[in-house]
């Protein structure tokens, strides 16, 4: 086999680089449009991405067109009861964000990407920004489609409420920016761990099995804090009434940003630090 | 256009991975990086390639550590660890990933592509590649932004004939165009086709650091095994100079230095009786084994204790 286009024929192509001065660098623009590439490339994406979006949706029709007005102890909110489907998306999005990091460490794909770009966080602040904005995007259209839908069944019920009333809209948006970071924090969490089963094990555990044990410790305090962990945060995020008892939306979404950069800022860390 | 090292050291916990390795790789030859399996090639190329940090010493691409390099891939080109891919993405989104840090337009990417052979199978999710098309895919990668310095670690593994004597031609253009070519074998053979220049190591320390030629003279010394009654007296009478005697049995010698005829005229002047005397050629491969011999980190054992396994 002949290799004379491997060697790049042509002015400057003489083997020296010299090809490399004439326009080749790595630029954070350019990182962010590889890491794009990168996460449009996969299958899993477009799975994961689906299911969030029929999960959602589809959960959301089902509830409205079963909702009986029971007073019980189910949700009593009008845009909490037609985003339960969201739930789903809390899981599979920061799945998601591990798969984009993590899976990097377990197919070996990391070292190609880290000796293209050897100073290595622009391609984590890369992952984080395009899976962060791709899943406030979807998140905020998915859910701008369901609320509609959904309280098309709910007219009648002490829930029903329109996009104009008040705390919705904002309940709608501040559901995608805390689903957002959520899926930061995961992309942090694979970034830290490197291990796909490690980062979903440690996300389940700190974030959904801690917060439902810590709170039989004998300490009120514990519960308090509990209601800060970015899971149990989203609840007043997705609720256009937060009952008095949870934090303020503003304080829900601070926490969760602060998590999201708590763990991203640990990432960073150990991508300066340590051998990939 | 070089790699230099200068007093590279890795450790990873209590083991030293690379211990204080100073050599320098310039362009336009083919450099061999040769050593048994664990003598620290891979760690030294991840150093070079700014994987890993180095524990003491340094490691410069050009003039400049490698992430100090604005446009790194257009420096170096690695072939690291065959499978750098990730198993779900096709060939071609891998590469365009690549290039598109860099700036490098797609059609460098369908070229190198094209180049390696991969044209048919671009589209492909890499997870499905066999070893030889995954090494052709790393070596794409490695080409990718036309570097001046291309680093390849074990490139014919797992490539057919026909691969491997693409992979050398490829080698020898590579440095004929004037590139610093740095390519690492535990197989003295296929360095001895392609490179000019060896750097040998074994337990990450510096062996050699010579030419293949040179390496050739030395190694070129031929040995004579014998068998005598008298083999401590024969001993006694080809010591001098230049001459080695070792033994492995009562009764028998390995003589280098000395050639047959030369021992079996000695033997006959002063009455030695001799049953056996054999000239063996060393090989290069044989050379290079006992040059590494103290240095390889995992021993089979001897071919006769397999046997007696065996039986």
């Amino acid at each position: 086999m002949s290799t004379p286009s491997l060697t790049a024929p042509g002015p400057g192509g003489t083997g020296t680089g010299a090809r490399g001065g004439a326009g080749y660098r790595v630029t954070y623009p350019r990182v962010l449009r590889s890491e794009w590439s990168k996460l449009w490339s996969l299958r899993s994406t477009w799975y994961s991405l689906a299911a969030v979006v029929v999960l959602t949706a589809g959960i959301g029709l089902a509830v409205g067109a079963t909702f009986t007005d029971g007073g019980g102890d189910g949700p009593q909110d009008p845009v909490e009861v037609t985003l339960l489907g969201l739930n789903f998306g809390l899981l599979i999005l920061p799945v998601l964000g591990i798969l984009t990091t993590a899976g990097e460490w377990s197919t070996g794909t990391v070292r190609a990407t880290m000796a293209a770009v050897p100073r290595r966080l622009p391609v984590l602040w890369a992952k984080a920004a395009a899976l962060g904005a791709v899943s406030f995007v979807l998140m905020l259209a998915t859910a701008l489609a369901t609320f509609p839908l959904a309280q098309a069944f709910l007219a009648d019920t002490p829930i029903a409420a329109g996009l104009g009333d008040p705390g919705v809209a904002r309940a709608l948006v501040t559901t995608a920016a805390g689903a957002s970071l959520i899926t930061v924090l995961g992309v942090a969490a694979g970034a830290l761990l490197r291990s796909i089963p490690a980062s979903i094990g440690a996300f389940v555990g700190v974030l959904m099995v801690l917060p439902n044990v810590a709170p039989l410790l004998p300490y009120e305090w514990v519960g308090d804090a509990v209601a800060y962990t970015p899971l149990a945060a989203m609840e007043p995020l997705a609720a256009a009434h937060p009952p008095p008892d949870l934090p303020t939306v503003g304080a829900a979404l601070v926490s969760i940003a602060v998590w999201a950069a708590a763990a991203l800022a640990a990432a960073a860390l150990r991508l300066r630090r340590s051998d990939v | 256009m070089t790699i230099e090292a200068r007093g590279l050291t890795k450790r990873y916990g209590e083991k030293t991975a690379v211990d204080d390795l100073t050599f320098t790789v310039r362009p336009g030859t083919v450099t061999g990086f040769l050593g048994p399996n664990g003598a620290g090639k891979s760690t030294t190329m991840r150093l070079i390639t700014g994987l890993d940090a180095p524990t003491h010493g340094s490691v410069t691409v050009n003039g400049r550590p490698y992430d100090r390099h604005p446009a790194p891939l257009a420096e170096v080109g690695a072939l690291l660890e065959a499978r750098s891919v990730h198993t779900g993405r096709s060939a071609y989104k891998h590469l365009l990933a690549l290039a598109l840090t860099h700036g490098i337009p797609r059609a460098r990417v369908e070229e190198v592509i094209e180049a390696v052979g991969l044209a048919g199978a671009a589209r492909r999710r890499a997870g499905g590649f066999s070893l030889g098309m995954g090494q052709r895919l790393g070596i794409a990668a490695a080409l990718l932004a036309d570097p001046a310095v291309v680093v390849l670690d074990e490139p014919v593994n797992g490539l057919d004939p026909e691969g491997v004597l693409w992979i050398r031609g490829l080698l020898k253009d590579l440095a004929a165009q004037g590139r610093t070519v740095f390519v690492s074998s535990h197989l003295m053979s296929e360095m001895a086709l392609t490179a000019e220049h060896l750097v040998v190591v074994g337990r990450g320390r510096l062996l050699a650091d010579t030419t293949v030629a040179e390496f050739v003279r030395s190694a070129g010394r031929d040995e004579v095994s014998l068998r005598s009654p008298q083999a401590g007296r024969l001993r006694e009478l080809l010591a001098g100079p230049g001459v080695e005697v070792a033994s492995d049995a009562p009764g028998e010698l390995r003589v280098r230095g000395v050639g047959a005829e030369d021992i079996g005229l000695t033997a006959a002047a002063h009455g030695v009786p001799l049953f056996e005397l054999t000239p063996h050629r060393v090989s290069l491969e044989e050379a290079f084994m006992e040059l590494t011999r103290d240095a390889v980190e995992y021993h089979a054992p001897a071919p006769g204790r397999t046997e007696e396994i065996a039986a």
